[in-house]
């Protein structure tokens, strides 16, 4: 349940299953360690009826950005099935999240954007390569999110 | 006077040992140093900050381990730490952990088992774990808190017929029914959350005796 979107049938288990394989590998190629994407400010405090929209708009750029750029690493370092996993299950999650038009509350969806923004932001000004490759060892934090949303 | 640095293998083996969010570094002497007088200077990074921190209780130490629990006590955030090793005027190089994130890694102790019986019934109370605290009088955090999802997972094991069963539980209070009087019942729980697998310690193994069938012993009379 992510606030106004009801998603049902994803098993995060298995998204934090294919992350614990690759974690060590992909976060070790994250020089730049005093940047962090997913800062509090991004996912902290983010009320239910926000949380659609931004899960929506972060698996929406993990698919379009992160997971599409880091296919050729992924080929190169072996861990093409973990990074196939997670994709296909925030394809499954964005899917099924689709928030119908007249509940969609313009306030809280423009709360969303800037925290999503922040987000983007922050990818963008790094090297496209680096930003790609930190983004993706940020997929614990991101389930971490969602994970304490599944509880609610 | 500054070391010659690379001077000595680097310290191996350096991890964070976390319990209940009490996150421990630990490493092993360096190669070929073990029993040498070697000392360490440890330091922490958060990751998302800017420059890594001291910490000045484990500057210069001999043990080879050092308590990070108050350093990286926002769980949410996550974090490096390196350790070095001095030997006279050598010292070698930062050994540094792998990214640390106390949320997703700390090992949920086990609960507090309290068991009470009577013929065919076993009740049992379960008390989450507390959470590590700097100070002995600070208030209590329970692991509950921190993790509202937290579940059991309770062990019976049946002396008699040598049978084991086991149940995941949300709550904190449990009765088992349906047992065979006066027959010894051993428990072990363990806590277990949602997520990324964790190490998950058992707790003591209790038993009890369930009483004797009061019905059949008045029959005797």
């Amino acid at each position: 349940q992510f606030g106004p979107c009801r998603v049902e049938g994803v098993v995060l288990q298995k998204l934090w299953e294919a992350f614990r394989a690759v974690k060590d590998i992909v976060q070790a190629q994250d020089n730049i360690t005093g940047v962090r994407l997913l800062r509090k400010e991004v996912l902290q405090n983010v009320s239910e009826a926000e949380s659609c929209y931004l899960i929506h708009a972060l698996l929406k750029f993990y698919l379009d950005t992160v997971f599409r750029n880091y296919r050729r690493k992924a080929a190169e370092f072996r861990i093409l099935r973990s990074l196939s996993t997670l994709a296909n299950n925030f394809i499954v999650i964005v899917s099924k999240l689709q928030l119908s038009q007249e509940n969609k509350m313009f306030s809280t969806w423009e709360s969303a954007r800037k925290r999503f923004l922040l987000f983007q932001r922050a990818f963008k000004q790094l090297d496209r390569e680096a930003a790609v490759t930190k983004a993706f060892g940020e997929v614990d934090i991101l389930l971490t999110w969602m994970e304490k949303f599944q509880q609610l | 006077v500054p070391c010659v640095s690379g001077g000595l293998p680097k310290p191996t083996n350096i991890t964070f040992l976390s319990i209940n969010m009490k996150n421990t570094l630990q490493w092993n002497p360096p190669e070929g140093l073990q029993g040498v007088a070697v000392t360490y200077t440890v330091q922490y990074f958060i990751y998302g900050q800017k420059k890594w921190l001291n910490k000045s209780e484990c500057r210069n130490i001999n043990r080879t381990y050092c308590d990070l629990s108050a350093e990286t006590s926002d769980y949410e955030h996550q974090y490096y730490a390196k350790v070095k090793a001095t030997w006279g005027m050598n010292c070698s190089k930062w050994t540094e952990t792998r990214r640390f994130y106390p949320f997703l890694e700390t090992q949920i102790g086990p609960p507090e088992v309290a068991l009470t019986t009577d013929e065919k019934s076993i009740s049992i109370v379960l008390t989450a774990p507390e959470k590590w605290k700097k100070n002995p009088e600070d208030s209590s955090v329970s692991m509950q808190q921190i993790y509202s999802n937290l579940k059991y997972n309770v062990s019976i094991y049946n002396t008699k017929s040598n049978r084991t069963w086991s149940q995941c539980v949300a709550n904190h209070t449990l009765v088992l029914s349906w047992l065979e009087p006066d027959t010894l019942y051993c428990v072990v729980v363990e806590s277990i959350v949602p997520g990324p697998p964790r190490l998950a310690q058992p707790s003591e193994k209790q038993c009890v005796r369930t009483l004797k069938d009061q019905t059949s012993a008045l029959k005797v009379k």
